[in-house]
């Protein structure tokens, strides 16, 4: 029951858009050039020699110069730029008489992303400067190159991201948060398509016609929307892996064959709430927060182990929890299943536990009581 | 009028279950759930294998200054490769550090000895974590080793008797979110987000709700609602008792929630209160423009929750305003929370003041305006159609009693 708008929004309209809506707004994958400044108390052809070093470096964009260390500031508050760097007055002499002076630079943190890019820029450059000073020194007196390198840095340890090089946001943002949406809608529109049968008090004939069986009256409501929801998260799948070209290391495959027992888990997850609260509002504000709250602690961003025991547990409550480490196993990481399989099994407990939650359903829908 | 609408919303909005829900328990409860979520801050103690085919002192040395930096925790000594990346698939460890076997004998020739490190990047934030230790694992084995190496090198005459550092110095200094935590970084922007949506979904069942009465009602009308009011009495009578509602609510979360975490607030009060009544008054009528696609009363859950996802990352806070296409600006233009999110995490991170927020200031005013004038179309809309369908329906059953 209900109308066929809310279901064709809700189902498929919904998670369609927020996949290309994901694709289209993280596309360039790294938000490269922060809009930076750079304040230049110095002015000499050293000064500015740093100056356009700053301004090549593809993490930041140099949009203007400040006078002053607050002016610079105000640029942060009135969100114009992310971060500056201070060139000290005297830079030059200070260098060349070997008086030690001091690059300062600031990183707006509250903007995390660009806070993080502007500080490797500055810090790249910073030390690339000092770095070549030094080398410049040894090589006037006569040490080779190598072994300048070595008293630089006598230890260095070279960081291989696996699976995504580039450290692309969109790469590890779409794929999690588009599982994330399908899951919410499809935890939200098995509720509705349940409750508004109470709602209506349309329940009771429902059972009816499938011969007062609990389970067959569930079986042929909610089996066309799995089918639905499959043909979804395949287009999903499509969008990502075929039209965008996301990188898929592993079996594209399984990655299917998990997507199709998410959606099955994620329709058992709505249907356990519904079960145990059969009245629309408490059903849906349950499965919208549940929902919601899966985009922060399955971890996507912030690691589950790092978060406090009593809040973490919640994320193996979560089918979307699954997918995703099905996902970095598989796609990311190109893993052998094998090491996905108890992933593969959580998915699949989710449908006998809401069956055993369904038998408290049926009263429900005898007796159809609507509480706004 | 207005005046009525207002007396007769507050009886509306304190009858119903549902939008006290909304109301009063989310806005008390997200925040402090998503401030749990993300209080630990910092990602600590990453857990990594070593492969180390060096096996020398110089080798454990550097395993154990990795171990000991609060980033990164040695879980497993692994005896090739192959078995640390056995450890890694299993998801018991996220790097391996390979020692190569020159290790030692690079060091002692005074070369510059090559460790790859392979990390795991199912997440940012973790190799973000371990990377920085990396950056301060070298760097302070530099200035450890730097005596011994010149001391073997022909420098060493000429350091004599002179204090060895480098030629330029560089100090990183952070603002706004100085400890770099993830819930201080977060919070601010998603607090605002919760007071927006919190009041659309609220608004949205009340309207929703409203929709419902019309369509069982025999002349359109909604026979709970205040009669003889206008288009403008009516969103204004409302929008007036959420704002006033909200009030509390808003000052419970901006005020109260950063300081149970201490979270970084900078900002003075009478600043963000003073920016932040716009963006209530905007929310107002943006949820009553909404209205227009609630059919009825669960509709709220279907099109309002999944936007909060869509108006976060609109808001810049995950990806910044400037990379976006002009096309997403746009969208995120049209929002009121963007604004809001932007202007009170300047005012209250950077501690900005409402006229170097001038721009999102000026901008939630217009947006106001404008969803002032689309609520009242949407108002006059509904009430509109909704009795001319009732008319329709009517006469079938007037011709039938004649």
């Amino acid at each position: 029951m209900g109308s066929r708008k809310t279901y064709l929004f809700g189902m498929v309209l919904v998670p369609a858009l927020m996949v290309v809506f994901f694709l289209s707004l993280l596309r360039p994958g790294l938000p490269r050039k922060v809009p930076t400044a750079v304040v230049d108390l110095d002015h000499t052809p050293l000064s500015r020699s740093l100056t356009r070093n700053l301004d090549s470096n593809e993490m930041i964009d140099i949009v203007g110069g400040a006078e002053s260390f607050d002016e610079a500031l105000a640029g942060v508050r009135r969100g114009e730029i992310y971060g500056f760097f201070i060139i000290p007055a005297n830079f030059q002499s200070d260098v060349l008489a070997m008086r030690t002076p001091t690059l300062e630079y600031y990183t707006n943190m509250t903007y995390f992303v660009p806070g993080t890019l502007a500080f490797k820029g500055f810090k790249t450059i910073a030390v690339t400067m000092s770095g070549g000073v030094v080398k410049t020194t040894l090589q006037n007196l006569g040490v080779g190159e190598r072994e300048s390198a070595a008293l630089l840095q006598p230890v260095s340890i070279d960081a291989h991201p696996l699976g995504n090089p580039w450290l692309n946001y969109s790469i590890y943002l779409t794929p999690s948060f588009s599982i994330a949406t399908l899951a919410l809608m499809i935890m939200l529109m098995t509720v509705y398509s349940i409750t508004m049968e109470i709602k209506r008090g349309t329940s009771p004939e429902w059972l009816r016609t499938c011969g007062g069986r609990l389970s067959t009256a569930l079986l042929s409501k909610m089996l066309p929307h799995t089918v639905v929801y499959v043909a979804v998260g395949s287009a999903m799948m499509w969008a990502i892996f075929g039209y965008s070209g996301f990188p898929c290391h592993g079996s594209l495959a399984w990655l299917w064959v998990g997507m199709v027992l998410f959606v099955i888990a994620s329709q058992a997850f709505a249907l356990t709430v519904v079960s145990i609260l059969p009245n629309p509002r408490l059903s849906f504000s349950i499965c919208a927060l549940f929902g919601i709250l899966t985009f922060s602690f399955t971890g996507f961003s912030f690691p589950v182990e790092s978060m406090y025991g009593a809040i973490g547990v919640f994320s193996w409550f979560a089918p979307t929890r699954y997918l995703f480490l099905i996902y970095i196993n598989n796609a990311l990481n190109g893993y052998a299943v094998w090491f996905a399989r108890w992933w593969y099994v959580a998915l699949m407990v989710f449908v006998p536990v809401s069956a055993l939650a369904s038998l408290r359903l049926k009263k429900a829908l005898l007796n159809p009581v609507y509480v706004p | 009028m207005t005046g009525r609408v207002f007396r007769h919303e507050w009886k509306i909005v304190l009858s119903d279950i549902g939008v006290l829900l909304f109301f009063v328990v989310l806005p008390l409860l997200y925040p402090l759930v998503y401030t749990l979520v993300y209080n630990p801050e910092v990602v600590t103690d990453v857990r990594i294998a070593v492969v180390d085919n060096s096996r020398t002192g110089e080798s454990r040395e550097l395993a154990r200054r990795l171990d000991a930096t609060p980033a990164i925790k040695v879980y497993a000594y692994a005896s090739d490769l192959n078995e640390a990346k056995r450890m890694m698939a299993e998801g018991d460890v996220f790097a391996i550090l390979e020692i190569p076997s020159d290790y030692a004998r690079s060091l002692g020739r005074g070369e510059q000895a090559h460790v790859p490190f392979y990390a795991d990047m199912s997440l940012l934030l973790r190799f973000r974590s371990c990377y920085a230790a990396l950056t301060d694992v070298q760097m302070a084995m530099s200035a450890s080793m730097l005596p011994t190496i010149i001391d073997s090198t022909p420098l060493s005459a000429l350091a004599a008797g002179r204090e060895l550092s480098l030629p330029i110095k560089s100090e990183s200094n952070f603002l706004g979110d100085t400890e770099q935590g993830f819930a201080s970084f977060v919070i601010p922007g998603i607090i605002i987000l919760i007071l927006q949506q919190s009041m659309v979904l609220g608004i949205c069942l009340i309207g929703g709700t409203s929709r419902e009465r019309r369509r069982r009602n025999a002349r359109g009308i909604d026979p709970e609602a205040v009669q003889g009011a206008g288009p403008w009495a009516t969103i204004w009578g409302k929008a007036l008792c959420y704002v006033v509602f909200y009030i509390p609510v808003t000052i419970y979360v901006v005020r109260v929630v950063p300081e149970i975490f201490s979270l970084p607030h900078y900002g003075a009060p009478v600043e963000y209160l003073l920016f932040l009544f716009p963006l209530l008054l905007a929310t107002a009528f943006f949820g009553q423009s909404l209205i227009y696609f609630m059919k009825e009363r669960e509709t709220a859950f279907i099109v309002i929750v999944f936007t909060s996802v869509i108006f976060l990352f609109l808001s810049g806070l995950t990806w910044p305003r400037y990379a976006m296409s002009t096309l997403w600006t746009w969208v995120g233009n049209l929002i009121p929370a963007t604004w809001g999110v932007e202007g009170f995490i300047r005012i209250n991170s950077n501690g900005a003041t409402v006229g170097e927020c001038a721009k999102a200031y000026t901008a939630l005013w217009i947006l106001a305006g404008a969803y002032m004038l689309i609520a009242a179309w949407v108002c006059r809309r509904i009430d509109l159609s909704s009795r001319i369908r009732a008319a329709r329906e009517d006469e079938p059953r007037k011709q039938e009693s004649v």
